[in-house]
């Protein structure tokens, strides 16, 4: 392994560190942790199980009966909040690394080949991000139909031409470094520069970048509910806000207030630490 | 090369992108689109009725050929007429932007006079208390659902306080002033977060370059130093950040108008999704895509201009 | 920069307080002010398919024939007919005599913009529109092989770049100008009613060629109100129509209405000026209904439980003024089955699905207990359906839902593969997909939720790719044919019957059924019809919806319905009262 990649993994491992170290940001990652775990049981039944037993009357108040009150058929709107997580995390990991593997490949490519694979692929993201996502949205949905798989597709699709940028750039300045050179002298292939030696050189920037699209996900997800494009059979944060645009009216604002809480503190936690992720990666970004 | 040179080659770069573009909205909206009879001729279909429509629509024309009536409508912007209400789609393209922009407009004067101003103070005081309190409060602005703060907003504002219109919209100014005024509020703490953050960001990189610290220790005052050499070195990016947003106030507002009953394009908008109205999906892809490139490369070309320091490719 | 801060929050904080003063409202002058809670889909007669397009339409165009406004049941009486029609023994041909000295509005497409009189040419004109395939109008079903010689017509000029309107076709002639004469081209006592829906109302055929594509936005027609242009719009204003004939107010009415016989007399329309706002959501238009705003508005689900108790309205609400009008709708929700899937085939198995579901709670939870369990198809109101009948495989009753489903061979649910619920995209669709879940969940049929936007969701019940799916029918007419022929053979998709339902025998005895004239004998067959359909269970008959509407103390002769698209011209405002009301608000 060559010193630069060893410099990668240390300064990884120094971020880390960093993060641990500032009480802001431990706490943010605590918050994250809690969520994937709590994503984790409830994909195996262990916690929420019961998000489809009703468990009174329909709309009952918050209160003791229920934490945060009862929905439309007398479930707890608890629970289901906490089970809509194992479909958040869900959409923001999928999401993230369909964004992250289109990216990085179109990105990598461009920048390390240049020339006309470069052209071509500048001008696909150009083109492709000149169509306001919403529209591409609704048209991928059209065309895959409705479903779980279509919100992951359909956002993960629209998500990668920040990082292809990004990558592009990055690797058309490390193809000019002297460890690359080396690697020339010693006759590796492409591929091998590429995934060898590039790749872990800009891993920083797709743990930047993951932070970024899985809030964003999480949040399109909202958006993709409300145009009845969401995921359908399980509770999700989107779909219990788009059920409360009616219900307010009855003055039944928990499941407005539960969904929103719960979405809000992982996409703030996740805020935070991608602020702190880039300050400790990018160090040329320190201080702003 | 030189600037001109550069520019040319800019200018010139839209054919190939509008192109694109097309073949993008051709594949997505003529090759899989679902068939419009349903849509058009109501609940009691039947097969030879079906039959005289896609022979009136032209759908049974060579792929090509619709590919470059596609491309054509970029041009023209005749794009025909919509299934759902079956208006001309031009007309309705131009009744609705008037609505828009007067939500959009005040939003986009405010919510950047807001924001730049709160980043030039927080600037001014980076790193005490006020600083680090507007940065979380503008985090956990972009951390809410736009959607929860539409909702909600909507819901205690003007049902419980009675404070504003709760929907409606009349044309003309000033007639139109009560019903934009709520959803411009919101759409401004909507998006104070990231565009703080982003001018803040902005700011504080010209703060820290070489050259101010040279003023500054030539003794010249904060205040001095702030508003003749930062702001105005950061005046390009922070433009660029705002002619970009151009484009989206032609869109107009998915929520805010459908929710207040704004006539406007991005109402429009969502109508064309929920009825499946896609010559009108496709008007608005179009027409949202052609601003897009077109701002693109007018920002692109100003940057040129403006900035010494950008480096010609 | 401090300053700039400053003058932003004044700036924020001025606004805001500007906005505290909302509009007030002239209350002297005569205006209605109405809800349209969808768009309008432009004003062409022959493509008003919605009610909403429909009851805007009405306000600027008429027809032949109208429903009398104060008779239960629905009674058509003459409109721009001068009497009903001769109809010859047969059945065959419908004479009518058509109404002298009727103007149609004013506007530039006529000679020195002077709205010419209308003649039994213009019907000729108008029906033909209906019928020319270029025109793609949606409301082509209704004559659809029921004038003789319209549909060879149609076919015939389809291949024409352009229709030859002077050809004469024998179902549809004018004998002079005010003498006009339809020939049928099989016997057909509903025709009657196709002749007081918008699709068949009168238009110029000036105005049709002036405006081209435009058309439907430049509404002239001989009605009660003008519309100079339609700018699509979230408000719409018309005015009275000032060369509106003689139209006047009726003078007897069913025992129910007699309280509407005020203005018996008078001339028509009542009122001076009608805003219509569209607002698609319900709570901008609820709330607008709090302030005075509208004069009427139907009550949104989720503000049922704070206006009414046990079928009243809340002491506040009716401090205030207001009156809760409940009706009958006419129209049925149902959960029908694909029967091109031989799965259903099995009638037990359709019979413990509707003993598994639980209509009590459904009721409770999507109409707040307002609507009456659906026994079978026809509604309240249309003759043909069965008073005090129950339904013997309505549910809730679990357990011979269980005991079925075993006969039926899926004990358990065991060996029945997963169905797929098709519903529409909506927010309140979604829940009561859930809810269907739910309830067959009881008895182990295992339910897949699929969700398509509306159009979608149409055209796979078109093409037949749906399993099971949920669907409300509004009656076109009041004539339990229009709901019978849901379950028709030949009407199978794309036509109305999506269930694909074709049991030769039914077809038989409905079309032996529909030929007849309204008596005794047709009804006891409908009911015959009726009944077995519900025992068949050929579909998941869910209810028969009820109106809430509550309307301001200051409107008077409104009562709810369904099938009079024209009511507005009826309705008045008692000034005075509205004053005096307004005062409490």
């Amino acid at each position: 392994m060559s010193t630069e990649v060893k410099k990668s993994n240390s300064l990884l491992k120094a971020a880390l560190l960093k993060i641990v170290s500032e009480k802001v940001s431990l706490i943010a990652l605590i918050i994250v942790a809690i969520y994937f775990g709590t994503a984790l049981l409830t994909s195996l039944n262990l916690v929420a199980s019961t998000w489809n037993t009703s468990i009174g009357a329909s709309y009952l108040a918050p209160g003791a009966d229920a934490l945060f009150g009862t929905d439309i058929f007398g479930r707890s709107v608890a629970t289901r909040v906490i089970k809509a997580t194992e479909t958040a995390v869900a959409i923001g990991v999928v999401v993230s690394i369909i964004a992250i593997v289109i990216g990085t490949t179109l990105g990598m490519l461009a920048g390390y080949f240049g020339g006309i694979i470069d052209e071509i692929i500048v001008w696909f993201y150009t083109t492709f991000s000149s169509i306001p996502s919403i529209m591409l949205l609704v048209a991928i949905a059209f065309i895959l139909g409705k479903g779980t798989t279509t919100v992951f597709l359909s956002l993960g699709l629209t998500s990668w031409v920040g990082l292809c940028r990004i990558v592009r750039a990055e690797v058309m300045k490390h193809k000019e470094r002297e460890y690359i050179a080396a690697a020339n002298a010693i006759g590796a292939t492409h591929s091998r520069k590429l995934i060898k030696h590039i790749l872990p050189n800009i891993s920083h920037l797709l743990i930047i970048n993951f932070t970024q699209t899985f809030d964003s996900a999480v949040k399109a997800e909202v958006v993709l509910s409300f145009l009845g494009l969401g995921v359908v059979g399980r509770p999700s944060w989107g779909t219990m806000i788009d059920d409360s645009k009616l219900e307010l009216a009855r003055g039944v604002w928990w499941q407005l207030a539960a969904a929103t809480l719960a979405m809000f503190v992982i996409v703030l936690a996740f805020n935070i630490l991608g602020d702190a992720l880039r300050d400790a990666l990018d160090p040329k970004l320190k201080g702003k | 090369m030189n600037l001109y040179a550069y520019i040319l080659r800019r200018l010139l770069y839209v054919i190939p992108v509008l192109l694109g573009v097309c073949l993008v909205i051709f594949v997505l909206f003529n090759l899989v689109a679902p068939d419009p009879a349903f849509i058009l001729l109501g609940k009691h279909a039947t097969h030879q009725q079906i039959a005289e429509l896609h022979h009136e629509l032209g759908m049974d024309k060579p792929f090509i050929a619709q590919y470059f009536d596609t491309v054509k409508t970029a041009f023209t912007f005749d794009f025909g007429y919509s299934w759902a209400s079956k208006q001309n789609i031009w007309q309705m393209i131009k009744a609705g932007a008037g609505p828009s922009l007067s939500v959009t407009g005040p939003l986009f004067v405010i919510s950047n006079i807001f924001a730049i101003s709160l980043a030039l103070l927080v600037a001014f005081y980076r790193g005490k208390l006020i600083d680090k309190f507007v940065l979380v409060l503008s985090i956990a602005g972009m951390s809410i659902p736009s959607l929860a703060v539409v909702l909600f907003g909507q819901w205690f504002f003007a049902y419980k306080l009675g404070l504003f219109e709760i929907s409606g919209y009349e044309n003309g100014f000033p007639n139109f002033i009560p019903y934009v005024i709520l959803p411009v509020i919101l759409y401004v703490f909507i998006s104070f977060g990231g565009d703080t953050r982003f001018y803040r960001t902005v700011i504080l990189d010209e703060a820290y370059q070489d050259y101010v610290r040279t003023a500054r220790s030539k003794g010249l005052s904060e205040l001095k130093v702030m508003f003749k050499h930062v702001l105005k070195n950061s005046m390009i990016p922070i433009l660029t950040q705002i002619i970009i947003q151009i484009p989206y106030l032609i869109l107009g507002l998915i929520f805010a108008e459908s929710f207040f009953s704004i006539p406007g394009l991005g109402a429009m908008t969502i109508n064309a999704i929920n009825n499946s109205d896609f010559p009108v999906i496709k008007a608005m892809t179009i027409l949202s895509a052609v601003a897009f490139i077109l701002f693109g490369v007018i920002t692109d070309v100003l940057y040129t201009v403006v900035d010494p320091r950008m480096k010609l490719k | 920069m401090r300053n700039i801060f400053t003058t932003v929050v004044l700036l924020l904080s001025a606004v805001l307080l500007s906005s505290g003063c909302t509009k007030k409202q002239d209350v002297n002058e005569k205006v209605l002010n109405l809800v349209s809670p969808a768009e309008i889909k432009g004003y062409d007669p022959i493509q008003a398919d919605d009610l909403y397009s429909g009851r805007e339409i009405s306000k600027i165009y008429e027809g032949l024939l109208q429903y009398h406004w104060l008779k239960m049941p629905y009674e058509l009486v003459p409109n721009l007919a001068e009497s009903m029609p001769e109809i010859s023994k047969d059945g065959i041909t419908y004479t009518f005599k058509i109404r002298k000295g009727v103007k149609f509005q004013d506007d530039a497409a006529f000679p020195g913009g002077k709205g010419r009189e209308m003649t039994a040419q213009d019907f000729v004109y108008s029906i033909k529109r209906l019928a020319d395939s270029k025109n793609q109008a949606t409301g082509w079903w209704v004559l659809d092989g029921k004038l003789a010689g319209l549909n060879e017509w149609r076919e015939k000029n389809a291949k024409l770049p352009a229709s030859n309107y002077d050809e004469e076709v024998e179902g549809i002639k004018a004998l002079d100008n005010y003498t006009l004469q339809f020939k049928l081209a099989k016997k057909f006592p509903q025709f009657m009613y196709s002749l007081a829906m918008p699709f068949t109302y009168v238009v110029a055929k000036e105005v049709v060629e002036k405006y081209g594509k435009e058309f439907i936005n430049h509404p002239v027609g001989t009605g009660p109100y003008v519309l100079p242009i339609f700018d699509q719009g979230k408000k719409i204003t018309y005015t009275k129509n000032p060369t509106f004939r003689e139209k006047l107010y009726p003078s007897d009415a069913s025992p129910e209405f007699k309280n509407l016989l005020a203005d018996a007399g008078k001339k028509l329309p009542l009122v001076d000026k009608v805003v219509v706002h569209v607002m698609k959501e319900t709570q901008p238009a609820w709330l607008k209904l709090n302030k005075g705003e509208i004069d009427y508005y139907s009550v949104p689900k989720d503000n049922f439980a704070s206006a009414i108790k046990d079928n009243k309205l809340t002491p506040d609400l009716a401090k205030k003024g207001f009156i809760l009008e409940i009706a009958p709708a006419l129209d049925v929700t149902y959960t029908a089955f694909n029967f091109e899937n031989k799965l259903f085939h099995n009638k037990k198995l359709r019979q413990a699905m509707y003993l598994a579901f639980d209509e009590k709670k459904s009721n409770e939870l999507f109409y707040n207990n307002t609507a009456f369990p659906a026994q079978s198809i026809i509604p309240p109101g249309i003759a043909g359906n069965i008073k005090d009948y129950l339904n013997p495989y309505k549910g809730l009753k679990l357990e011979e839902a269980k005991k079925m489903l075993a006969e039926a061979g899926y004990p358990e649910g065991k060996g029945l593969p997963e169905l797929k619920y098709d519903i529409p995209d909506s927010t309140v669709s979604r829940q009561s997909g859930e809810f269907f879940q739910q309830q067959m969940a009881q008895i182990g049929v295992k339910i897949k939720i699929v969700t398509s936007p509306w159009p979608e969701f149409q055209a796979k019940v078109k093409k037949k790719a749906v399993e099971i799916y949920g669907l409300a029918w509004g009656a076109d007419y009041p004539d339990a044919e229009n709901f019978l022929q849901l379950f028709y053979g030949p009407n199978k998709s794309p036509g109305a019957n999506g269930s694909n339902y074709d049991n030769p025998e039914f077809n038989k005895q409905f079309e032996d059924a529909v030929v007849m004239q309204d008596s005794p004998e047709r009804t006891a067959k409908y009911e015959k019809l009726n009944k077995f359909l519900a025992e068949e269970v050929v579909a998941m008959f869910g209810v028969h919806r009820q109106s809430y509407i509550l309307e301001h103390g200051w409107l008077r002769n409104y009562h709810p319905t369904d099938l009079h698209h024209d009511a507005v011209q009826y309705l008045n405002i008692d000034t005075a009262k509205k004053a005096e009301l307004l005062k409490n608000f």
